[in-house]
């Protein structure tokens, strides 16, 4: 009766441990799959933080495009044929003196395009007076806040020679300021 | 019975390991995987394709006529096809040369106060190098990328930062 006893407190004895092994087994696995989850999730929140910026970028890059491409601004087929990220000067000058009636309209806050070759040594700001012989044409005057993006543009003008005329392009870049989205 | 419970131990110890290093391992591809595909997002072109777009009607100071001066593009053309000169008796390919030199060194100012480090600008005419210039060191971290254009035109621009 007695060797049965000790038989079956013997086997319960041996089912413990081997629960609490697997118990120990299953904890840390538990742990270390937890702990791996954690690396991941990090690594990833970090990686999208990154990719959220260059969205932001990649956006504002195509809004200075989009900018550049809109009837307001581009050069059409004035210039020969139809030119893409080309800016007509003499439209811009025309529509900075209305730029009023166009308040909102980008949701923008700044707008400047900037004459980079052939370059000049002092920025001269473009007006009545001063067209062409300037390099900064200021269309939308704001407040620099927010973000700044600015990409090449081809600024184009029509220019005269003895009475007849011809066609003038040079380098500039477009930039914009605008608000950050929260 | 003492070693084959040890055995047994010594067997899941193993299994455990095996468990770490497959995860390891996956993690391990995992990242290197995620790495090399964020440096090529930041690897963007926009702003190179359109300064090569602007830069190609840039009007030159080399005229055609009296009222008409040749754009980049058509200079490249003439310069390629040694067909005249400008008409003040430049070479096309001179003024082609240091009108481009001009605009990348003012756009893309090489130094230490600027962020980048070099650049290599180069035009092809149905695979034969037209011109050729470069700029500072080359890195790894570069923007840029070929644009091809009509009359097999090839412009390679690339900025290292």
């Amino acid at each position: 009766m007695i060797v049965i006893k000790n038989k079956t407190q013997m086997k319960t004895k041996k089912a413990q441990m081997k629960i609490q092994q697997t118990a120990f087994m299953l904890l840390a696995i538990t742990i270390f799959f937890v702990l791996v989850g954690l690396f991941v999730l990090m690594f990833k929140m970090g990686s999208m933080q990154d990719t959220a910026e260059i969205l932001e970028r990649d956006n504002a890059m195509s809004l200075v495009t989009k900018l550049a491409n809109s009837p307001e601004f581009a050069c059409g087929s004035v210039f020969g044929t139809q030119k893409v990220d080309c800016i007509d000067a003499d439209k811009v000058m025309a529509l900075k003196q209305n730029s009023a009636i166009y308040e909102g309209f980008w949701g923008i806050s700044n707008i400047e395009i900037l004459k980079i070759y052939p370059g000049s040594e002092e920025n001269v700001e473009c007006n009545i007076i001063t067209y062409p012989n300037c390099n900064l044409i200021r269309i939308k005057e704001g407040e620099l806040t927010g973000y700044s993006v600015s990409n090449f543009v081809s600024l184009c003008r029509k220019e005269s020679f003895e009475g007849s005329p011809y066609n003038k392009c040079e380098l500039a870049r477009l930039m914009v300021s605008y608000e950050a989205i929260e | 019975m003492k070693k084959i419970i040890n055995k047994r131990a010594q067997e899941e110890m193993v299994g455990f390991a095996l468990i770490i290093i497959i995860v390891a391992v996956i993690l391990l591809v995992f990242l290197a995987v995620s790495l090399n595909k964020s440096k090529e997002e930041v690897l963007g072109t926009n702003e190179v394709s359109s300064f090569v777009q602007s830069i190609l009607s840039y009007t030159t100071s080399c005229a055609e006529y009296q009222d008409n001066y040749y754009s980049i593009q058509k200079l490249i053309i003439e310069c390629n096809n040694y067909e005249s000169d400008c008409l003040d008796g430049r070479k096309t390919c001179d003024v082609l040369n240091s009108t481009l030199k001009g605009i990348v060194d003012e756009s893309w100012p090489v130094g230490e106060n600027t962020p980048i480090i070099g650049y290599e600008f180069f035009i092809t005419v149905n695979d034969e190098v037209l011109i050729f210039f470069e700029e500072g060191n080359k890195t790894l971290n570069s923007k840029g990328s070929p644009q091809p254009f009509p009359h097999s035109i090839d412009i390679y621009f690339t900025a290292y930062y």
